[in-house]
């Protein structure tokens, strides 16, 4: 007899069957408009291009889980094992479907691997599940929740696929076909029922609820955080499309400050938590978690734009069903360093600190919830056009002794600027890293300069508060000045002001006719140095006999994928050894000055992030910490002295270690005079050797 | 609840090196970044706050060249809604009573319930302004205010006194209120803000117009004329320490003993 299987055997009344399935159809596409509903009301102002990357991410990511076994092997195994499990019985499913209305061809051979693959899957998804609740409530992982939302998904899949078993056992023990042993997992099932009639008297029973559970599961994907399998896919896809530049002047009075994009992405989370095991601020022990941030808009937008949002049942059900702790509001946005770290380890790429910059654009635009000491600072980017409230003839007072050429003052360069940056210029610890580097540029007989006391704010620290109005202005001021002293090349002292020339402006800057499109080349200084280095431009005279460790700065790391230069800069150095930080690279520990924290009020932490990354370097043994960042800069030596690290550990520039390295005065004055350089009055600073 | 807030534009002068002009008549501005007084910007926040919790119109007025817009664009997008500027000319080197002689021209024909000024400015520092409006509107008034507490046709005022002590009065409707730092906490004025008041038609004014003639205002109408204005000179008594960080640090300690501070 040809193995096969009966559709609907010992079953009454299909119709019913249908009309159900309908309803849980109906009940689905009901929820995923909804939430459709909702991402139309985000901003949208660009189409979505077509992308092979996102085509191949969908594939790496999405379907084989890329992301998910990165750091945590056993999760991703778990969720593969999930994902193909529930995948392939869909597809079983499907094929069945196909068999029955459209073209019979589940018989024999074909039949009995259908079978036995079906069981397999089956399988997989049931080891998938209990592994999931013994990580969630045994092993109690501790970056998963545990709250209602992740047992009842769980539960209603482990019984879908009980259930499926079950109905397939009693199904072979009322029918005994000779291949009951190729649907292996059915068959041990069977095993139980020694009476054939006996199975099929409970069989119909056991058959409608298996039903039920199924077509309940379809119903509720899109209320639960089953709702990934649709918009995580969406979420992977639009991972890489450019950055959307929403013009402030275009924005409507009562428009959404998230973008329609945003919005897919919160929908994306599964609140697997990786973002809060990387998160400085909740390492600070900090009352800041980027996962309650994400809920917590998800659940703001719901409650704004819901269809059933006018009902006060309603919003209070959302209010309750994540956050009954409260554990967000918008005074939180502010603790966000804005470095990252989340978004690295996020398997669906939620974009957090995109999203808490536009978060807190529609706190600054209210006014008055902005941290007083923030405040105060954006008043004085307005006023000053740098945070540190000094009048333009402090801009250029860190290189009065230097004898910069200075572009405002007509000196020509072709086109190449050293942009210094407030902090650089203004902070008295900063100041050494652009002293440090004029030297070295010296050295190597590179032509610079500066933009001198005309030198504005790059707009980093406004756009980071989200006061996108200021940021835009100093945006148009920057422009026009590189175009009006026909600047094209940039290299910048801060990863920050990097950053945003970088990868802010351009898609501002696409705005605008071709025209008026300027051509520019940004750099960080580090990758001017690592040209330098392997050019042999720079002759090292002074073997340091140190041992470093480097502190890679989130905006030039994690932000721009700036890990290798530095590190070969110091490499390059003679007597200089390095060691690496238990976090570094994409791993980085922030240095907690990002995202506009070293313009506010210290917020409350257990421990100050700064200390946790010197502690970090101290553990190293390393005698000097070496970063390429003015806040880092700051931050960490700060963090040196509140430690009593202070005598251990010395923290660094880049350009810092390399100026020590460089000749010795003397024959550093005859090469300078042979180059026509302008000799050096920087001090080798003997106080602190 | 309709409100009046008299604002001015004032150089900000924390972080500057001041310059005065040879003839020592005033400071030079050009450096000088120019931003509202800082009195100021508390009484319109605080008007805001007033008319949020109970509903009216806020007026800002100002007396000074057309930079000033700056600064009433600063308070429309803080929440007032309508602004008035009396153009500068002809007040040049008014004194107080001056100055207030426009602001009174201009205000006494509006109605409102409440007008709030800075309790002084930061540049010329009289605190006499906001009293003499009163005095020439006819309305009771009070000084220094730190807490302003609205009820039915009248106002309760907390006043700073010194040593930390505080006045409470209450003051009939309408009244003229002169507001002191840290009353609240200002908002910030987004750039975005000040963008969206752009079309809020700015009303111009000027003495001619306001029938003040050069006996009335400037240096003819003014009883107080300022003399001469000069930087304090450097004085004895500073001692700069040269050493490295530590025999600084070792110095400083020793002369903060020998002093008997520790």
């Amino acid at each position: 007899m040809t193995p096969y299987r009966t559709s609907y055997w010992c079953i009454q009344h299909v119709w019913i069957f249908y009309l159900l399935a309908a309803v849980a159809v109906g009940v689905f596409i009901f929820g995923l408009l909804i939430h459709v509903s909702v991402w139309t009301k985000g901003i949208k102002r660009q189409t979505i291009p077509f992308s092979w990357r996102g085509i191949s991410n969908l594939f790496l990511d999405g379907l084989l889980g890329r992301r998910i076994f990165r750091g945590d092997v056993a999760a991703g195994t778990m969720h593969f094992l999930i994902l193909w499990g529930f995948l392939g019985l869909f597809a079983g499913t499907i094929l069945i479907s196909v068999d029955y209305w459209l073209y019979h061809f589940l018989e024999g051979s074909v039949y009995i691997w259908y079978s036995a693959c079906l069981e397999t899957l089956g399988l997989m998804l049931m080891t998938g599940l209990v592994w999931s609740l013994i990580r969630r409530y045994l092993q109690r992982v501790p970056r998963l929740e545990r709250r209602i939302d992740d047992v009842t998904v769980v539960a209603l899949l482990c019984m879908v696929v009980l259930s499926g078993f079950l109905v397939e056992g009693l199904r072979l023990a009322a029918q005994t076909p000779d291949w009951a042993q190729w649907s292996f997992a059915g068959h041990w099932v069977s095993l139980l029922w020694a009476n054939p009639q006996g199975a099929l008297s409970i069989y119909p029973y056991v058959w409608w609820t298996h039903a039920l559970l199924s077509l309940g599961l379809i119903a509720y994907i899109p209320f639960c955080k089953l709702f990934h399998i649709l918009v995580a896919p969406a979420s992977i896809y639009l991972e890489n499309q450019p950055l959307q530049a929403i013009l402030v002047e275009t924005r409507g009075q009562d428009e959404e400050v998230f973008s329609y994009r945003d919005m897919i992405f919160f929908d994306a989370c599964t609140r697997c938590g990786r973002c809060v095991e990387v998160c400085p601020s909740t390492g600070a022990g900090e009352p800041f978690a980027p996962r309650n941030f994400i809920v917590w808009s998800r659940n703001n937008l719901l409650m704004k734009y819901h269809p059933l949002s006018n009902f006060n049942w309603f919003t209070n059900w959302i209010n309750r069903r994540y956050t009954q702790e409260q554990v967000f509001d918008h005074q939180k946005l502010w603790h966000c360093t804005t470095c990252r770290a989340c978004l690295d380890v996020c398997p669906v790429y939620v974009v957090t600190p995109d999203a808490i910059r536009q978060a807190r654009g529609k706190v600054v635009e209210q006014g008055t919830q902005i941290p007083p000491l923030l405040t105060q600072t954006l008043k004085n980017l307005y006023k000053y056009n740098n945070p540190w409230e000094a009048t333009k003839k402090k801009r250029a007072k860190w290189s009065q002794d230097l004898e910069i050429p200075d572009l405002s003052k007509g000196e020509e360069t072709d086109g190449f600027c050293y942009f210094v940056g407030c902090t650089t210029s203004m902070d008295i610890r900063a100041q050494e890293l652009a002293r440090s580097f004029a030297r070295v540029l010296r050295h190597a007989q590179i032509p610079f300069a500066t933009l001198g006391n005309k030198e504005p704010c790059c707009g980093d620290i406004a756009r980071r508060a989200g006061e996108d109005g200021l940021f835009e202005k100093q945006m148009e001021d920057c422009v026009e000045l590189f175009a009006h002293y026909g600047i094209r090349d940039v290299v910048t002292s801060s990863p920050h002001c990097f950053h945003t020339f970088r990868n802010e402006y351009p898609a501002f800057q696409a705005l605008k006719p071709a025209e008026e499109q300027l051509d520019l080349r940004f750099r960080h200084y580090t990758l001017l140095l690592r040209e330098l280095v392997t050019a042999s431009s720079i002759m090292f005279e002074r073997p340091l006999n140190v041992k470093v460790t480097y502190h890679d700065p989130c905006y030039l790391g994690r932000h721009n994928q700036i890990f290798d230069p530095p590190r070969e800069v110091i490499a390059a150095i003679p007597g200089v050894q390095m060691v690496e930080m238990a976090h570094n690279r994409a791993n980085s520990l922030c240095c907690g000055g990002g995202g506009n924290r070293i313009w506010q009020e210290d917020l409350d932490a257990e421990v100050k992030m700064a200390e946790i990354r010197i502690r970090e370097a101290e553990a190293t043994g390393a005698e000097i910490l070496i970063t390429a960042c003015p806040l880092c800069l700051i931050m960490l030596e700060d963090a040196c002295k509140t430690t009593g690290l202070e005598h251990t550990l010395q923290v660094m520039d880049l350009n810092e270690l390399m100026a020590m390295a460089l000749a010795p005065p003397a024959s550093r004055c005859e090469a300078l005079r042979a180059g026509g350089g302008q000799v050096l009055a920087i001090a080798d600073r003997p106080g602190r050797w | 609840m309709d409100i009046v807030v008299c604002v001015r534009q004032v150089p900000e002068v924390a972080d500057a090196e001041l310059e005065i002009n040879k003839e020592g008549t005033e400071i030079l501005k050009e450096d000088l970044v120019m931003d509202i007084n800082e009195c100021d910007n508390y009484a319109v926040e605080e008007a805001v706050r007033i008319k949020e919790a109970h509903g009216g119109k806020i007026t800002v007025i100002t007396l000074g060249d057309e930079d000033c817009e700056d600064v009433l664009r600063t308070a429309l997008a803080m929440g007032a809604d309508e602004a008035i500027r009396i153009d500068e000319q002809g007040f040049e080197l008014s004194d107080a009573a001056g100055i207030a002689k426009g602001l009174y021209r201009a205000i006494r024909d509006l109605s409102f319930d409440l007008l709030l000024t800075g309790a002084q400015s930061s540049d010329d520092g009289w605190g006499q302004v906001g009293l003499i409006l009163a005095e020439s509107l006819g309305l009771p008034y009070a000084s220094l205010a730190v807490g302003i507490e609205i009820a039915e046709g009248k106002t309760i005022v907390h006043r700073e006194l010194e040593s930390n002590t505080r006045e409470k009065v209450e003051i009939p409707l309408p009244a003229v209120l002169t507001v002191q730092t840290g009353i609240n906490n200002p908002r910030y004025p987004s750039i975005m803000g000040i963008q969206k008041v752009r079309k809020i038609e700015i009303k111009e004014t000027d003495s001619e117009e306001l029938g003040l003639s050069e006996e009335d205002i400037g240096p003819m109408g003014s009883s107080v004329a300022s003399q001469r204005l000069s930087l304090p000179a450097v004085g004895e008594g500073a001692e700069i320490l040269t050493g490295s960080l530590g025999e600084i640090c070792e110095q400083t300690a020793q002369i903060i003993r020998n002093k008997g501070v520790i």
